[in-house]
């Protein structure tokens, strides 16, 4: 009987730390929608393309934030994407070098580095030398933040094919390379393109690598990849701090769209992960 | 000789794993290499066609002559045309198609001028491991639908289409049911028509039905090797003779 009831206690237990776990990301996405929502029906689809309001007068858009984002994204993965992914191939192919090693350790360190040093270090050797913000100062800050995702899941998942198809693939007399990125690859795609979302997914709404190096802009779309650029979590970041009514509904509006974004990524990409594994 | 080793001695570390193996093997015929679990035999397989150098661990003191040409002294990649391999569990890369499994080795090392000849060969390969019939109107299914028989088939076929000199196969029917094994043994009494074939097996019941020649292994040593037939009726060493009658294994 005693024993009973400490059974169904220890159960209760463990269900109110899980609820107490995930209630904050469910009260986010709550508060988030009910700000959010009027907001966005407010400013209609406007807000997706307008540029940002005066203080106090209307709501305006945050067209030139989506559209920054979009761009730093974008040149970020084309900037580390292919680096990121090579590193993770030669970590998985020399396991047991020195470097390899190295890497490993590196990479894992890199994931967890604090992402505001990295929008610091490339301050310094980008935006002082060139003298102002800019995209390419962003891109290169998030490339950074991104890549150890996309390595650490390239290596996992080169790592994770059973070495009889290595076997099988050198028995046919290829070279290293063709065995790799012709065969290895297409049965690691499933993992290397999850580390490529996941990464992607996670600088698109990084805040601190971009506070010292994109700059922001909020009235003009794009200048230049040598000038300032807007990106939906700096704009949440700046107008929060402003005394205006109209720039912290905005700013609610601004997090809905970044949220349905991030979400639009992250849902599918995890429900087909679990399909994988099964 | 097809394939001869020389002194040939494989450590694992530091550990010797093979010790001093002089095998000689006839060209055309089955030469079946068994011995317990553990016996170095999947070892000593890999030292032919190079594929120990994988393991980083391994380290190879001897020599293997295939056709009197040390393979230690050709490039890797030329000694893994020349020999075909077949694996325990049947391997065929699953993201790929039959027809891309069999095309995969000619594609990628350029041996084929043409879709057409590529087909051929293709074709061919399949017909030779007598998988053909089966898989003729599905040749763009992805090969893990095959049975694991099946699979097996199409693995042989993969290795033939390279059109090596000697085929490999390291305990190619552990994973299969009895018509699959027989399916397969039937294969290998057919192949070695025109190929050498080196197998390996733990089952002194197998190497009595497929091989020619036997060699027994036994914690990494020769202890006998010559006619099967003879193997089998007269062991001249007690250790042969105790693991034919199932008193070691």
């Amino acid at each position: 009987m005693l024993r009973e009831v400490k059974e169904r206690l220890f159960l209760c237990g463990i269900a109110v730390a899980a609820v107490l776990t995930v209630m904050p990301l469910f009260h986010i996405i709550y508060t988030v929608a009910v700000e959010g929502i009027p907001v966005l029906m407010k400013a209609g689809l406007n807000f997706l393309t307008d540029t940002l309001a005066p203080p106090g007068e209307g709501l305006g858009g945050i067209g030139p934030a989506i559209f920054g984002t979009l761009v730093i994204t974008t040149l970020a993965s084309l900037l580390g994407l292919p680096v990121a992914v090579i590193t993770g191939v030669y970590a998985a192919e020399y396991p047991e070098s020195i470097i390899g090693r190295l890497t490993r350790t590196l990479l894992t360190i890199m994931m967890e580095f604090p992402t505001i040093l990295v929008g610091l270090f490339v301050m310094q050797i980008l935006v002082i030398p060139m003298g102002s913000y800019s995209a390419i100062a962003g891109a290169l800050a998030l490339a950074l933040v991104m890549m150890p995702y996309v390595a650490v899941y390239t290596e996992e998942a080169f790592r994770n094919i059973p070495f009889t198809y290595r076997e099988a693939a050198f028995s046919l007399g290829l070279s290293r390379f063709k065995v790799v990125f012709r065969v290895l690859a297409g049965m690691a795609r499933k993992g290397m393109v999850t580390g490529m979302l996941i990464g992607m997914a996670k600088v698109a709404g990084e805040t601190a690598p971009l506070l010292f190096t994109a700059g922001g802009s909020n009235r003009i779309y794009f200048a230049g990849l040598d000038k300032p650029v807007g990106a939906v979590p700096l704009l949440i970041y700046n107008l929060i701090q402003q005394p205006y009514e109209n720039y912290h509904e905005i700013a609610w509006g601004a997090s809905l769209v970044l949220l349905l974004i991030f979400l639009a990524v992250f849902l599918p990409l995890r429900l087909s992960l679990k399909e994988v594994r099964l | 000789m097809a394939i001869e080793t020389v002194n040939l001695t494989i450590y694992y570390c530091q550990k010797c794993v093979i010790r001093n193996v002089n095998l000689k093997i006839p060209e055309n015929v089955v030469f079946a290499i068994m011995g317990p679990s553990g016996c170095g035999k999947s070892t000593l397989l890999r030292s032919f066609n190079r594929l120990l150098e994988l393991n980083p661990n391994a380290r190879v003191e001897g020599d293997v002559r295939l056709y009197g040409r040390s393979v230690y002294d050709m490039n890797p990649i030329e000694v893994r045309r020349k020999i075909g391999m077949v694996f325990q569990l049947p391997n065929p890369f699953p993201h790929m198609s039959i027809f891309d499994n069999v095309a995969l080795g000619l594609k990628l090392n350029g041996l084929v001028k043409s879709k057409k000849e590529l087909r051929e060969i293709v074709e061919w390969a399949l017909k030779k491991a007598v998988l053909w019939d089966e898989v003729k109107d599905r040749l763009h299914d992805p090969a893990s639908a095959l049975s694991g028989g099946q699979q097996q088939r199409l693995c042989i076929a993969r290795a033939l289409a390279m059109k090596p000199q000697v085929l490999l196969m390291d305990e190619p029917t552990a994973n299969l049911d009895p018509i699959a094994t027989e399916k397969i043994e039937n294969l290998i009494y057919e192949l070695k028509k025109e190929y050498t074939i080196v197998i390996v097996t733990h089952s002194p019941a197998q190497a009595a039905r497929v091989s020619d020649y036997v060699a027994f292994l036994y914690l990494g040593e020769l202890v006998e090797v010559g006619k099967t037939e003879k193997i089998f009726e007269k062991p001249e060493n007690e250790l042969t003779e105790r693991y034919l009658t199932g008193r070691i294994g």
